[in-house]
């Protein structure tokens, strides 16, 4: 159960960032899932104004969706990551927010993931960096004294434009 | 044959360039890499296709009310696209009559008029110059002043069933007729899924550009072939989770083996102006009238009898020559930018008076496939960049589109059969090219 009596802090929530970006960039992806709680979403909008339910978002994930995204990342070969993503994520302005109806606690960052793919840079397609800018904003809470997350919602500031390949994890 | 073609005519120095770029002679049906790299016909494209032909500008639940615009192109040109105080939709340039500026900075919404914000020149919605800042003035305009009427037309601007097209050629062909039956039967099946017979445009679209020609874009979309391979990743995701994580039965089969059954039914055609439909009866049709949505699927039984149902509900797609696809509940656009530059945009719909669950499960499937996160359409874009890659080794310079060829048929209307994974509609669509290409 969520402990409302003890407040989140910066501290702990920094932790928590840092240890998610390094754990993308690392790709121990299972590690990954077990940050979430069991109703964690991980989100991706394009138009954060309309209901979810009602719009096309770029990810809307819940749990059994970010199994699967993991079980095709790692056991699945597909063109998109074939060859495969380097990704560095850079995370920053880490601010606790304040407590959300629910009993979690809203965090605010800023995050620049750059991404390149490996292979043959010469090709089309390969041998850039690309860049990701978005704000992204956590509901953490703290479940049997581990805080896990239960939203992840990254607006991109290029959210309605052109998107290329985003089959590694944001 | 085909190495002479490659060394001795250079397609520049031919008269009709389009001929040295397909071989169909002896069997044959290659296509020369020049028609997708070269920077000459991408820009001859321009002139003999995109401006002579029906391109897609919009649906019109996309303009539901006087004042509704958004901004597309055709071919290269921008424009605009609006619903005037006429009630009718108006497409003309996204370009002021004064001195060029773009009148219109923004992607869709709702005005009353657009104002040029270099020097103010008022147009209406419909494009008619309402005001010239100035023109009064001391060093104003003469009395004698050539004044526009406003912003160019499109001069043909038509739609079928809600789907609405612009031509820059005064003299082209009616709608209907270029459209032709099977992709009007295409769309009337669509719209049949809804239980008001209309759709919306549902939410924002995806948008990706890819690093590759646009005809890469026009072949795969109703490509039969590639399914089981280039989305191989995909048909086995669907074997371990299918519809728990989102895909709505949208993808019939479970195993890898029925879905490549499932694959093999239905047919493509090839229609006469290059269009390419590929269509297949729904499997597992009596599912439906157990299911969640039995009454909605009922409804539509007793309005349409199972055999026409059975393609109602079954997967149907289509390229309307050159850049407009239907496929699922998405309507496709997509639009050249240079020989190795293509910008996709999908439109997700939903159906008219159809359960509401129902179109937000379309809507799960539609991310989980389509979106730049996802599981499908993103591995198409990754393919049409090493498409563009590989044609960089030009020494070996034909493209092989003979799937099928043996096992087509001519239909009375003029259109061409052929079976699902055949290359019939290829061969449409780089016939109508060629066609286009070297006619004045
Ligand atoms: S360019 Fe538009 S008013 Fe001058
Ligand atoms: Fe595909």
């Amino acid at each position: 159960m969520n402990d409302p009596a003890r407040t989140i802090s910066r501290t702990e929530a920094e932790e928590l960032l840092y240890r998610e970006a390094r754990l993308l960039d690392t790709m121990q992806l299972r590690e990954w899932l077990g940050l979430y709680a069991p109703d964690g979403l991980y989100w991706i909008p394009i138009d954060e104004t309309q209901p979810a339910k009602r719009t096309a978002s770029l990810v809307y994930d819940d749990t059994p969706s970010r199994e699967e995204r993991v079980y095709h990342l790692e056991q699945l070969p597909f063109p998109a990551q074939n060859p495969r993503s380097r990704t560095v994520h850079m995370v920053s302005n880490i601010e606790v927010l304040g407590l959300d109806e629910d009993g979690s606690t809203r965090v605010a960052s800023s995050q620049v993931i750059y991404e390149t793919r490996t292979g043959d840079y010469t090709q089309i397609g390969l041998g850039e960096i690309s860049t990701i800018v978005a704000s992204v904003e956590y509901r953490l809470v703290r479940l049997q004294g581990v805080i896990k997350i239960k939203l992840k919602k990254i607006l991109l500031i290029n959210r309605e434009m052109p998107q290329g390949n985003m089959t590694f994890i944001v | 044959m085909t190495q002479e073609i490659q060394r001795v005519s250079p397609y520049f120095s031919d008269p009709a360039p389009a001929n040295a770029l397909i071989d169909d002679a002896g069997g044959h049906f290659r296509v020369h890499a020049r028609a997708y790299t070269d920077q000459a016909i991408f820009d001859l494209e321009q002139k003999q296709v995109f401006s002579r032909i029906w391109v897609y500008m919009g649906h019109e639940s996309e303009f539901g009310k006087a004042g509704d615009f958004k901004t597309t192109h055709i071919g290269l040109q921008p424009v605009i696209v609006s619903r005037g105080e006429d009630g009718q939709i108006h497409v003309m340039l996204n370009r002021c009559v004064h001195r060029g500026a773009a009148v219109c900075r923004e992607l869709r919404g709702n005005t009353p008029h657009f104002i040029c914000p270099y020097h103010a020149w008022k147009y209406s919605v419909d494009g008619r110059l309402q005001a010239i800042s100035g023109e009064n003035d001391p060093s104003g305009y003469s009395a004698s002043f050539d004044k526009p009427e406003g912003l160019r037309k499109v001069p043909r601007v038509d739609h079928y069933r809600g789907f609405y097209f612009a031509s820059l050629n005064p003299d082209v062909v009616p709608l209907a007729d270029y459209l032709g039956p099977t992709a009007r039967q295409l769309i009337d099946r669509k719209l049949a899924q809804a239980p008001e017979g209309k759709i919306t445009v549902q939410g924002r679209p995806f948008v990706a550009v890819y690093k590759g020609n646009w005809k890469f874009q026009s072949e795969n979309i109703i490509d039969g072939y590639h399914f089981m391979y280039t989305h191989r990743s995909f048909v086995q995701l669907q074997a371990k989770y299918g519809d728990t994580t989102g895909d709505f039965g949208v993808h019939k089969g479970g195993s890898a083996a029925e879905m490549s059954k499932n694959r093999n039914l239905g047919n493509v055609t090839g229609g006469v102006h290059g269009h390419g439909i590929n269509q297949k009866p729904v499997v597992g049709y009596d599912d439906f009238f157990t299911g969640a949505f039995a009454g909605h699927f009922s409804a539509l039984r007793d309005r349409y009898g199972d055999e026409e149902l059975r393609w109602v509900l079954g997967m149907g797609a289509g390229c309307i020559f050159p850049t407009f696809g239907l496929i699922h509940n998405q309507i496709r656009v997509w639009r050249p930018i240079g020989p190795a530059l293509t910008e996709v945009t999908i439109y997700p719909y939903s159906l008219n008076g159809a359960p509401e669950e129902f179109n937000q499960g379309m809507l799960r499937s539609h991310e989980r496939f389509y979106g730049p996160a996802g599981y499908g359409a993103v591995d198409d874009v990754e393919v049409f960049a090493l498409n563009q890659q590989g044609l960089s080794a030009s020494d070996d310079a034909w493209l092989i589109m003979e799937r099928g060829m043996e096992k087509e048929k001519r239909l009375d209307s003029g259109e061409i059969e052929g079976l699902p994974s055949s290359e019939t509609v290829h061969r449409a669509f780089w016939r109508q090219w060629r066609r286009l290409m070297n006619s004045n």
